[in-house]
């Protein structure tokens, strides 16, 4: 291709430029090319949608000729047809028919999807400039994914976490180790102590052997003997010396790990947690943090000091008798092949009974915090036998697992047994013939070689240890690694906020497979109270999600105050939003805690007085242990209408200048509604509020009312505009004036 | 509710295009431009297939493909195996493995191709008759007919993911 300063995605391969070369035009410049993945026939391979001022044209081994094109100006619409796995881009023209431009894989989805507001938009006359920079900003973003994992990244050009090498995850965890480097240190410098120490028992069996006993030297006899028990004596203490200090700097360092993973966990996203079960959160905090922990002792102390020891029996074995020494390393060969088809057999073992175990802990995670719901539909059996299932399942891996695990360990240490008896035979003969080897040195050969054992056996099962630390590594940095929701103390705070909410063409989608808000554009002014109407599913709820920032992967902006959202710093922000949700979520506490949970160090007379707004305060009296009552876990000991009250004490006492409430009055009473409506409209007053309802009649104070359906806003304006507009609002209202109406004439009849 | 369920032979089916098509009843009354959805994409295969409009409404469900007749039978499985793009992994050509991020290369029935997998735990599912069902990184799906008739050399690669 000559001309260049086209947006792509991908390298344009041989075979596409090829065909694409020869169609391009002097005067018509290519603004943009999808690379796709997928031919019309459904089966993969390479093809391409190049769009140009002009025209659009399509390259496809499926197509006769190979190639198509189009002109845009002959376009009526454009829209991507999503299937299942994959998509179409559909074109419609003037004339009528509809070609399909291109078929493509999820992968590519975001792309073709800007690809048809692209040609439609230009077909429909708008600003061809506009429209690139549109174009320009799609391609930007896909760039901001990491080319060699696909990873999305943070920013442009950021480094990827996931690609970075080993040597990055010792230095992650150098973070843990360094504060402890010196107690570290005390333990190595003991450690190599009392490894030397270790190696003078066999010596001085030599001497007794070879001098004493023949020679017949009580009077030395003692001296070596006292000379032994010091060193014993020696070693155990340094030994219980180090094992204290060890323990102290290991707890202190798993302490700062889980206290890391716990906070970098409070801070995820919540894409990550619909993703992830909470049971596997908690297994990793609790478990797996232990099991790096151990490794990382390994590798700083035994590592080392198993080294030296090596060497060092190795250096003194050479002094001593070279031809002895070559004998006892006869079968370390052995060993270590041994070590490494272990290792290799029970890698994937470990994988899979992390696997099963996580399957357990979410079963847990599952059932006991619904066990009202198991009790109500008399699913205990069931729970009971999908536990047993599944625990069985993790007993099957385990067993398997053990076959190899526990054979292992008997089988090499038989192998370094005939070793020992390949020294006695041999050395024995040796002795016996006169070789120049003495009894005392085949004795202490004998120690050498079984404490010579001791770190190979070691360095065997590192792998295997390493294996285990590595898959809970990986497991723990899949949280410490995730993007937090967005940096930490970064962002703009604003002085004042006056409450002006803008969407500006907003699309969201959980996954690529369906888009679940499309195109929404909407201006809320400062003091605005709007009601979101719209049957269950249409998007109401995640229109707040965005808006929260519970999720920053939509495309468009949604500004406050003129401030994209996404620049301001998220504490302040969240800080300024009041939200109560359909459910009212308390944690076990007590109820005055429940209430302060929004602003820290509030004090009584500030949370009474927010009850008092939420029209708690009397139901909080009257508990016999009042501000005190301690809530069960969510709440239990409450009515819902009671703790959605105290949620909404909750959202009064950190008086923000936007209040949302998503279906507060949904799961109550009339009764309770109407306590709960007071307690909104006192508390709204001039503040921005925006109230998901179902009840229309909650919305009697709106000034502007938004219907949305299927992911669109399609009416808004005040309740007598959408009344006299006759469309879904309208419809709504009837419907439910309806329902009141039958239900007011039942009520009088029960009451007659 | 009146849910027309369609179970035999009163229904001839023609084809609008590669995804839709009409409904003709025996007794004359006709559905126009619906698409067959399965009800059960994951675990049901050819029972369920749901007849939605343009809207997305149900018009019709037919509760097993089997009791049609063969021509319209024809017609409603070609489209729904249009629509439903689950390529067969036939043999794992390739697996690498950084971060806990899987990148499978593998051979299927619609030609080769290498993909992402984000998440071992939740993207890969494993059935009791041997059967797995891939999800990448992209939302696209793929699908293992049976891992244990799989030739040793893919088996082994996906030892450590299975």
């Amino acid at each position: 291709m000559k001309q260049t300063g086209y947006f792509i995605n991908k390298e344009l391969p041989a075979e596409i430029d090829s065909k694409l070369t020869p169609l391009m035009r002097e005067g018509d410049r290519l603004i943009f090319v999808i690379v796709g993945d997928l031919t019309r026939k459904a089966g993969y391979g390479t093809t391409a949608f190049a769009v140009t001022e002009t025209r659009f044209i399509t390259v496809d081994p499926g197509l006769e000729g190979g190639v198509s094109e189009g002109l845009i100006s002959d376009v009526e619409s454009a829209a991507v047809k999503r299937m299942y796995g994959n998509a179409e881009l559909r074109i419609k023209t003037k004339n009528g028919t509809t070609v399909t431009a291109l078929r493509f894989t999820y992968a590519v989805a975001t792309l073709c999807d800007m690809a048809a507001q692209f040609i439609g938009n230009v077909a429909a006359g708008k600003d061809l400039a506009e429209e690139c920079e549109t174009v320009a900003g799609t391609y930007e973003k896909l760039l901001c994914v990491c080319p060699r994992c696909g990873r999305r990244l943070l920013r442009p050009g950021a480094e990827c976490i996931n690609c970075a090498s080993k040597g990055k995850i010792v230095k992650k965890l150098m973070k843990y180790v360094r504060p402890e480097a010196v107690r570290l240190f005390i333990c190595l410098l003991l450690s190599g102590l009392s490894t030397a120490l270790a190696l003078l028992p066999p010596y001085i069996t030599k001497t007794l052997v070879d001098d004493i006993l023949p020679n017949k030297r009580s009077d030395k006899l003692l001296l070596v003997v006292a000379m032994l028990g010091g060193s014993y004596i020696l070693g155990v203490t340094i030994n219980i010396i180090k094992a204290y200090t060890l323990r102290v700097s290991s707890d202190r360092m798993i302490e700062a790990l889980r206290n890391d993973v716990y906070k970098h966990a409070q801070y995820l996203p919540m894409k990550f947690y619909d993703k992830t079960s909470t049971g596997s959160v908690i297994n990793r905090i609790s478990g797996d943090t232990g099991t790096i922990n151990g490794f990382v002792l390994r590798i700083s102390q035994e590592v080392i000091v198993q080294f030296f020891l090596l060497i060092g029996i190795i250096v003194i074995m050479f002094v001593m008798d070279w031809k002895l020494t070559l004998l006892s390393l006869a079968p370390v060969p052995l060993v270590v092949v041994g070590a490494k088809w272990f290792g290799r057999r029970i890698a994937p073992f470990y994988r899979r009974i992390w696997r099963r175990w996580a399957a357990v802990t979410s079963v847990l995670t599952d059932s006991l915090p619904g066990i009202r719901v198991v009790k109500a539909f008399t699913g205990e059996k069931r729970a009971v036998e999908r536990f047993e299932q599944y625990n069985d399942e993790w007993y099957k891996v385990d067993v398997q697992s053990a076959r190899i695990t526990t054979a292992f360990p008997q089988v090499i240490s038989f192998v370094i047994t005939c070793g020992s008896l390949l020294i006695w035979a041999v050395g024995g003969h040796w002795v016996i013939a006169g070789a120049g080897i003495s009894a005392g040195l085949l004795v202490s050969f004998i120690s050498y070689t079984s404490m010579f054992y001791g770190p190979v056996n070691f360095f065997a099962y590192l792998n295997d240890s390493y294996q285990q630390a590595l898959a809970a590594v990986e497991r723990v940095f899949d949280i410490l690694d995730a993007e937090p929701e967005v940096p930490e103390g970064k962002g703009e705070k604003l002085d004042k906020v006056e409450g002006k909410i803008e969407f500006r063409n907003v699309n969201f989608s959980f996954d690529r497979t369906k888009k679940t808000l499309s195109d929404i554009n909407l201006t809320i002014e400062p003091g605005d109270i709007v009601g979101i109407v719209g049957t269950t599913g249409s998007g109401k709820t995640t229109l707040i999600n965005l808006l929260m920032r519970f999720y920053d992967n939509y495309e468009g902006d949604i500004l406050l105050d003129g401030h994209n959202i996404k620049d301001l710093d998220i504490e302040f922000y969240r800080s300024q939003i009041g939200y109560v949700q359909q459910e009212a979520m308390l944690f076990r506490d007590t109820v005055f805690n429940n209430i302060s949970y929004s602003k820290p160090g509030a004090s009584v007379d500030e949370v009474i007085h927010a009850a008092d707004v939420a029209n708690a305060h009397e139901f909080i009296a009257r508990q016999p242990d009042a501000y005190d009552t301690m809530l069960g876990e969510r709440g239990v000991g409450l009515s819902g209408g009671e703790k959605q009250r105290i949620s909404i004490a909750r959202a009064v006492l950190k008086n923000p200048s936007l209040m949302i409430f998503d279906e507060a009055t949904a799961s109550v009473d009339s009764e309770t509604e109407n306590l709960i409506q007071e307690a909104i409209e006192r508390l709204i007053s001039g503040r921005t509020t925006i109230m998901i309802a179902h009840r229309l009649s909650t919305l009697r104070k709106a000034n502007k009312i938004i219907v949305v359906d299927q992911g669109h806003i399609i009416e808004s304006g005040s309740h007598e505009e959408l009344m006299a507009l006759k469309g879904k609002y309208y419809r709504l209202v009837e419907i439910q004036s309806m329902s009141d109406k039958i239900r007011a004439s039942k009520e009088s009849e029960n009451f007659d | 509710m009146g849910r027309i369920y369609i179970r035999g032979d009163e229904v001839r089916f023609e084809r609008k295009d590669s995804l839709t098509v009409d409904a003709i009843f025996y007794d004359g009354n006709v559905i126009r431009d619906v698409e067959p959805r399965r009800l059960f994409p994951v675990s049901g295969g050819n029972k369920y297939i749901t007849l939605l409009d343009s809207n997305g409404k149900e018009q019709a469900l037919i509760p097993d493909l089997a009791t049609l007749m063969p021509e319209s039978r024809q017609i409603i499985e070609s489209c729904l195996s249009e629509y439903y793009m689950i390529p067969k992994i036939l043999k794992v050509l390739d697996r690498t493995e950084k971060f806990g991020i899987l990148k499978w290369t593998v051979e299927t029935d619609r030609g080769e191709v290498t993909f992402t997998i984000q998440n071992r735990h939740s993207d890969i599912k494993i059935f009791y008759d041997g059967r797995v069902l891939v999800r990448d990184s992209n939302d696209n799906r793929y699908e293992i007919p049976d891992n244990r008739a799989l030739d040793p050399k893919s088996r082994k690669l996906l030892g450590y993911d299975l």
